[in-house]
């Protein structure tokens, strides 16, 4: 069975532009993986087509079946979690293993206020 | 008509959302997918996904990208791309070698030129999938088709329990909108985003 999980350091979800998200990736996995990768992205949804962007990257190819990685990211500038009439922008950090592509994902708020910027 | 009795607050929090939408998988009326990778075997490896708009094609397109052997290629053509050819050239490698599997969504809008072009330069992948509206350069490897029971059956896997259903409306729905299947998840994310209301000669919501 393939156990996933992420943490950040003080289990926070918030963070400001210019902060460092940092935290734990573990894993156990019942046989080999190619890789496993942390990633930031954002991502929208609502009315339309889904967009998304990944901001930041750290793999590490061929992981042993069980261990862990500490991760530091720095948040870039934006764009702010928000949510309008269409569409709300949503940042989150994932943990996928390749080529199976199984994740594990930590929803967070990005922004100068712990709260998603309501722009209705 | 009667309008919606629940409305979401958040455009993620609606049950039409795109994120949800995506996190469909494609439902199959007949063989699935081991199937579908056995027929595509035996007609070479190269075929097309044919269906109309809405009908799940591009859901299966990336069932199989992530499902085939070789390095996945995946090329989206937009539905107002001026030139087609010139974005399929840019998404796909300098050179396609036998590892690679090509995927190209939409690819209805490519000329015959176009095609002559793609099918040349993938002709040295592993495969070789393509979506289409109607039959055309390639075999067929599957018909896409949509019904009022699927749409039921979707609509009622998006919505959660406690929310309201959709009794006689969707089969107004589904004709209204010709059998486009993401094209009535628009009009439903609307319905419960309480912006709109759906009408129904047989009440609604």
């Amino acid at each position: 069975m393939t156990i996933l999980t992420l943490q950040t350091t003080d289990g926070g979800s918030w963070f400001k532009p210019g902060e460092l998200i940092e935290g734990r990736a573990s894993w156990h996995f019942d046989g080999k993986v190619e890789a496993i990768e942390v990633r930031l992205f954002w991502y929208t949804s609502g009315k339309g087509t889904r967009d998304v962007e990944i901001v930041h990257v750290l793999r590490t190819d061929s992981p042993n079946t069980s261990g862990h990685r500490d991760f530091s990211i720095r948040v870039p500038d934006g764009p702010y979690s928000f949510s309008g009439k269409l569409i709300t922008l949503a940042w989150a950090i994932e943990l996928v293993a390749l080529p199976e592509g199984e994740t594990e994902r930590l929803d967070l708020r990005i922004g100068p206020q712990p709260v998603e910027v309501d722009i209705r | 008509m009667r309008s919606v009795a629940v409305a979401t607050r958040r455009p993620a929090d609606n049950p039409f959302a795109s994120h949800r939408i995506d996190g469909l998988v494609f439902r199959f009326n007949g063989p699935g997918l081991t199937a579908l990778h056995q027929r595509l075997e035996e007609l070479g490896g190269r075929s097309a996904i044919v269906g109309p708009k809405g009908s799940g094609k591009t859901t299966l397109l990336d069932e199989l990208t992530a499902t085939l052997p070789g390095k996945p290629i995946q090329v989206r053509i937009g539905a107002s791309d001026r030139n087609p050819w010139h974005t399929v050239r840019t998404q796909l490698p300098t050179s396609v070698i036998p590892d690679h599997a090509v995927f190209v969504d939409s690819a209805e809008q490519l000329g015959t030129i176009g095609w002559r072009l793609l099918l040349r330069a993938t002709r040295h992948a592993r495969s070789f999938v393509a979506t289409l509206h109607r039959p055309g350069p390639l075999p067929t490897l599957i018909e896409c088709r949509t019904d009022h029971a699927l749409l039921r059956k979707l609509v009622e896997e998006l919505l959660p329990e406690d929310w309201p259903v959709l009794a006689p409306g969707l089969e107004e729905l589904f004709e209204r909108h010709e059998g486009n299947i993401r094209s009535c998840f628009r009009e439903l994310y609307d319905v419960y985003a309480g912006r709109a209301t759906l009408s129904s000669s047989q009440g609604g919501l």
